[in-house]
């Protein structure tokens, strides 16, 4: 009595899980980074993304970032979330950033693998999303005062080579 | 020679000592004052717009400094001038006295003394105009390379106010001691 009642508690469970996790996530996504670093010292990073699953339902998702760090993803409405990071605008690299998301199992088993001393990047991903950061713009090339000194030590050094003509 | 001196020079002499003595004419002067104004109120505009001093509450300073810029830069276009005008007269005079000559060769009234003070006056004439403008160039030139370079460079950790007066000052001074060498 007690092993079917064990059994049919545990297939509930079983079935339960079943039906509710999600299966072939079909992910969108879109990112945004910070543009102008000229009075800011570091850059944002945020993507926002959405979820379809064929079947079932997403369970709370985790972002592993660039630096190994996992953060929890933010559920902005239903099946719609953000994950969004800072970095030092000097340090932060341009290109693509591949972040990879979790799932409540993945979770469990990268924390798993972190108590084992196990690296993490063998636990498979739920899905990644990418965000592009094509760099910011850090001010001109040339600062106008750079640009002022220089031309008036120029146009000094035509006066006094002149001067020097003159005198001579 | 008391008794010379108790006459007065004459007019030739007048002239000559007018062409070798510190002195500029009126116009000169209202020239180099009416630049030295110009050129010691522009710096106003980069500490009131890029170095952000207020206007208003930084008035006294603003005159005062530019005040007595405009004094110094006036006194190092005079100095520069004198010693060039001479320098200046040495290399125009064979140029002058080539294009006056070719201008007159037709002129056959006109005496020797005459053609020849005639020349003097004009090498006199373009070394003065040439020392002027190149005397107003050359301090307005390093004038303003100074305060930049001081401002922007040396003394930008400075308060405003200081680097101001401290930029300017140094700036003017620095130029009326250059304008006092020989050279």
């Amino acid at each position: 009595m007690f092993f079917k009642f064990i059994s049919s508690i545990l297939l509930v469970i079983f079935f339960a899980t079943y039906s509710f996790a999600c299966t072939d996530p079909q992910v969108t996504s879109k990112s945004f980074t910070t543009q102008d670093a000229t009075i800011v010292a570091h850059i944002g990073f945020i993507s926002e993304f959405t979820v379809k699953c064929s079947s079932g339902d997403v369970s709370s998702l985790y972002a592993e970032l660039g630096d190994n760090s996992i953060v929890p993803v933010a559920i902005i409405e239903k099946n719609h979330y953000q994950v969004s990071w800072t970095e030092d605008s000097k340090t932060a690299r341009k290109g693509q950033y591949r972040i990879k998301i979790f799932n409540e199992e993945g979770y469990a088993a990268i924390r798993k693998a972190l108590r084992a001393n196990e690296p993490t990047s063998t636990v498979p991903e739920f899905f990644s999303v990418i965000v592009n950061y094509p760099g910011a713009y850090n001010g001109p090339w040339l600062r106008s005062e750079c640009l002022a000194m220089i031309i008036s030590v120029l146009v000094s050094y035509y006066a006094i080579s002149t001067k020097a003509k003159i005198v001579s | 020679m008391s008794k010379q001196q108790s006459k007065g020079f004459t007019k030739e002499e007048e002239l000559l000592l007018q062409d070798f003595s510190r002195n500029v004419s009126t116009k000169s002067s209202a020239l180099f004052y009416g630049n030295a104004l110009i050129v010691s109120a522009v710096p106003i505009w980069l500490f009131w717009r890029i170095h952000m001093m207020d206007i208003y509450t930084s008035l006294i300073l603003f005159v005062t400094v530019t005040g007595i810029s405009t004094y110094l830069l006036a006194i190092a276009y005079r100095n520069t001038k004198f010693t060039l005008k001479h320098k200046i007269a040495v290399k125009r005079e064979e140029a002058v006295t080539k294009e006056l000559l070719k201008k007159w060769s037709d002129d056959k009234k006109m005496s020797k003394k005459e053609k020849d003070e005639r020349i003097l006056w004009q090498k006199n004439e373009v070394a003065d105009f040439e020392a002027t403008t190149y005397s107003i160039f050359y301090n307005n030139a390093l004038f303003l390379g100074i305060v930049i370079v001081a401002s922007f460079y040396f003394l930008r950790s400075f308060a405003p106010a200081i680097n101001y007066t401290l930029s300017i000052g140094i700036a003017s001074g620095l130029l009326v001691l250059i304008s006092t060498g020989t050279h």
